[in-house]
């Protein structure tokens, strides 16, 4: 096998810097701007997560809510009785463990079944933890004696940088080889020996685990729980655009396209959310039909060394 | 309970929703027949539809009835002319249809997403709803309201006039052939051009019409759209493409479980079901039900 690419480890390094910097923002700067902070770590973190599946393996999941809802459930539903230090991780785990049960049947759709899939799945679990709520005889829950923000903005800091961790680790191992090539043409991966099955459920099961412990965060962030927030089709459908906005091929995709929408998701979805999600959309339009490769395919690496399809 | 089971009254909504959804459903089983693209904004004609027979009638008090026509004909309208301005170019050329293919449901999902907000934007996002023959009517021992039997009535009437139209009138048969297999259906003459127009216009009409008879007996709002997308996946895999009489039977099977589960459980369950056996059936039957031939591919 081939060494590992240069400059994805390069690009590795160039955001670990980046999000080590961003450490010092709630040393230096207010509870304003580690508010912002923290929803543009956990967009990095989400994108980061959907790129190991959807970008890499072609696979492309509309219902990853599903795992950042089941990850808050988790981290509201055993508050008081389990510290964050367990319950993260048990989030993660969870997110993981649905992934892993629902891997198989779901990741044998393909194309364009396989979006519409996923994004019933997230509905139907979403519409079922609500049934659970309603059955215990509550819409919503308040969780008291949450940590700071800027405790929660360590967490998530810590998240985003595991998120691309796991998405370069994805991508310099044969497991993001082979995810590659059933990307290009799974029928020729399989016959090229690429356990095609099994690196799709451990592409699924990777990029599950971190959203599940972005939602408990984020639920802790919102000390308020409502299963029709957290599970809310926009968070998949934002990670998308963002993946597809920055190109999520390259590892540095996802990060771009997250602080491009997270900035103007900052500035428009308090005032004028209906605005934003129309912009939104047309970007996803015009991405989809002109610049399928995203900004970081079209202007970072205008003239790669040799064709890399 | 066994009481409320047996009630025609039960047996007629769910007779009622099976035909809303055959109805949405046969236009997107036109539109994907002929495109071979999974429009995710199908529903959103409907609530489009339904918006503007409320306008018509809250505004200028006309009767949804008379307004179906015209929102079938600006729907119609709507579809020709998104075929003529980007489908035709796109499916053209063969490798921009084989680029859009993978992400077509993203487009599509972004086009719906543009157009639900839009209407939340230039309106509200309250749900409307309007009062029209609302008078009841009893029917045996079922008490229904007049607007819920004209919707039933103008539904069934539409699908089985459609029916009739693909089984018997030659330009139907070559929209069945086009969808059934493009090449041959080229080879022996049927103008692809012309009936690929035909179903979007078609499609495109027949959901706004839908819409139109939703929006007499429930609320319109800018989000209703998506659910209805939903339930014609699951008519349309489960009856089988290009199968309209598949079609029908299907939509009776959704219907059935949708409002028999719901009336054995609570409202709550409605959305449960619905998903329930969009997941199920994309799993485990995407061969379909009554058909043979994959839907999935």
């Amino acid at each position: 096998m081939k060494r590992v690419p240069q400059p994805v480890t390069r690009d590795l390094a160039l955001i670990l810097g980046l999000l080590a910097a961003a450490g010092l923002v709630p040393l230096v700067a207010g509870d304003y701007w580690t508010g912002v902070g923290i929803a543009l770590l956990m967009a990095i973190a989400l994108t980061q997560s959907w790129s190991i599946l959807s970008s890499l393996s072609g696979y492309v999941s509309l219902g990853h809510v599903v795992f950042y809802g089941l990850g808050a459930y988790v981290v509201v539903a055993s508050w008081g009785s389990l510290p964050i230090a367990v319950s993260l991780p048990v989030a993660a785990l969870a997110a993981a463990a649905f992934a892993f049960v629902i891997g198989l049947p779901v990741l044998r759709v393909r194309g364009p079944y396989f979006v519409i899939l996923t994004f019933g799945l997230a509905e139907l679990v979403k519409f079922c933890v609500i049934a659970i709520e309603a059955a215990q005889g509550r819409a919503s829950r308040l969780i008291l004696g949450t940590p700071g923000l800027d405790t929660l903005f360590f967490l998530m800091l810590a998240l985003a940088a595991l998120a691309t961790l796991l998405a370069w680790g994805a991508r310099v191992t044969r497991l993001g080889h082979g995810l590659r090539a059933i990307r290009e043409n799974e029928e020729a991966a399989q016959t090229l020996g690429v356990p095609v099955a099994r690196y799709k459920l451990a592409a699924f099961v990777l990029s599950a685990a971190i959203p599940g412990a972005v939602g408990g965060v984020m639920a802790l962030r919102a000390t308020y729980f409502e299963p029709i927030q957290v599970f809310d089709p926009m968070v998949s459908f934002s990670m998308i655009a963002m993946a597809i906005i920055g190109g999520g091929d390259d590892l540095r995709g996802p990060l771009i396209g997250a602080i491009v929408l997270g900035t103007l998701s900052e500035l428009l979805w308090a005032s004028a959310p209906q605005l934003y999600m129309i912009i939104l959309g047309l970007l996803l339009v015009i991405f989809v039909l002109f610049v399928p490769e995203g900004i970081c395919g079209r202007l970072l690496r205008p003239a790669p060394p040799m064709a890399r399809r | 309970m066994l009481d409320t089971l047996l009630s025609g009254q039960l047996l007629f909504a769910a007779v009622a929703i099976s035909a809303t959804y055959a109805l949405v459903a046969l236009g997107l089983n036109l539109v994907y027949g002929t495109m071979r693209l999974l429009n995710v904004a199908h529903g959103d004609l409907v609530m489009l539809g339904g918006y503007g027979a409320f306008w018509a009638f809250s505004i200028a008090g006309i009767s949804p009835l008379l307004t179906l026509i015209a929102v079938a004909a600006a729907a119609a309208a709507l579809g020709m002319l998104a075929y003529r301005g980007l489908f035709r170019g796109l499916l053209a050329s063969q490798r921009a249809a084989a680029r859009l293919e993978s992400n077509s449901l993203l487009l599509f999902f972004g086009l719906s997403i543009i157009i639900q907000n839009a209407v939340a934007l230039a309106v509200s996002a309250t749900p409307r709803g309007y009062e029209y023959l609302s008078n009841v009517v009893q029917l045996g021992n079922a008490a229904l309201t007049g607007n819920r039997l004209a919707a039933l009535a103008i539904a069934v009437a539409l699908l089985a006039a459609i029916s009739l139209f693909l089984r018997m009138h030659l330009f139907g048969l070559a929209m069945r052939a086009l969808i059934e297999h493009r090449e041959a259906a080229a080879v022996v003459g049927v103008d692809i051009d012309r009936v690929q127009l035909a179903s979007f216009g078609l499609g495109f009409g027949t959901a706004a019409v839908a819409g139109a008879l939703v929006s007499m007996t429930e609320q319109v709002s800018p989000f209703m759209g998506f659910p209805f997308t939903i339930a014609a996946f699951v008519v349309i895999i489960m009856g089988g493409l290009g199968r309209i009489g598949g079609g029908i039977a299907a939509a009776l099977v959704l219907g059935v479980i949708e409002t028999y589960g719901v009336a054995l459980t609570s409202a709550s369950w409605r959305s449960i079901l619905l998903y329930g056996v969009f997941v199920l059936v994309l799993m485990f039957r995407p061969q379909g039900l009554f058909g043979r031939r994959a839907v999935v591919r």
